[in-house]
């Protein structure tokens, strides 16, 4: 009973009392279907199979349905998808602003290494003499 | 002590905790039945019981299933009403 091209009325879930075709048989429970409803897996058991079939190819595209639709009268509402609302994007900084960063933060680096050194040179002086005194 | 008019069991009674730390009684108006199905009596879920001011501010969608009769059949009785229509 349920093959591909059968048109079926939808007897579950908010597409219930609409028509639709079998698109795709996936396996022994579940079918693709396409139509009056949306495009989407259904179970077996939440379609009610009507006499007639329609000729279509296995995976048929929507717009192959709907016009085999037309030819039965049937009228298909056309759906847009929804818009998703742009996220607010963090703005970039710009490259020059980078650039600027970066040698700011290598001149700092520079500077840091700079000063442990003179630091050292210092207390290797100091110690030094002690190490004479000791002697 | 309970005034007169609230004496009656019409009015059911709600304790509430008042912002000094009091609990203190409140009298509320009952809430309506439960919904029910048209056609077997079944109670209907995904329809809310509130009073009509509460039900005025939820969304349609919050009131009742996205299905045709939803609010009125329950899912049984739908689907045996539209699979009647179908091999008509």
């Amino acid at each position: 009973m349920i093959e591909v091209g059968r048109l079926c009325v939808k007897i579950a879930g908010r597409d219930a009392g609409l028509k639709c075709v079998v698109v795709e048989v996936l396996d022994k429970n579940f079918v693709m279907i396409d139509g009056q409803t949306r495009r989407r897996k259904c179970n077996i058991l939440h379609l009610e199979p009507l006499g007639q079939v329609v000729k279509i190819k296995a995976k048929a595209t929507h717009s192959d349905v709907v016009s085999e639709f037309k030819k039965l009268n049937l009228e298909v509402k056309e759906t847009k998808p929804r818009k998703a609302a742009e996220r607010p994007k963090k703005a970039r900084k710009k490259k020059e602003e980078k650039t600027e960063e970066l040698a700011k933060k290598v001149s700092k680096a520079e500077k840091k290494k700079e000063k442990p050194a003179a630091k050292k040179e210092e207390k290797l002086e100091s110690e030094i003499p002690n190490s004479r005194k000791k002697k | 002590m309970v005034s007169g008019k609230h004496k009656s069991r019409s009015m059911r009674r709600v304790f509430r905790r008042t912002p000094g730390g009091k609990t203190v009684m409140a009298f509320k108006k009952r809430k309506p039945s439960k919904a029910k199905c048209a056609g077997c009596g079944k109670v209907l879920p995904g329809v809310p019981r509130e009073r009509p001011h509460k039900m005025q501010n939820m969304p349609k969608t919050a009131k009742r299933p996205q299905r045709p009769y939803g609010g009125v059949l329950c899912s049984s009785c739908t689907r045996k009403k539209i699979i009647e229509k179908a091999r008509k």
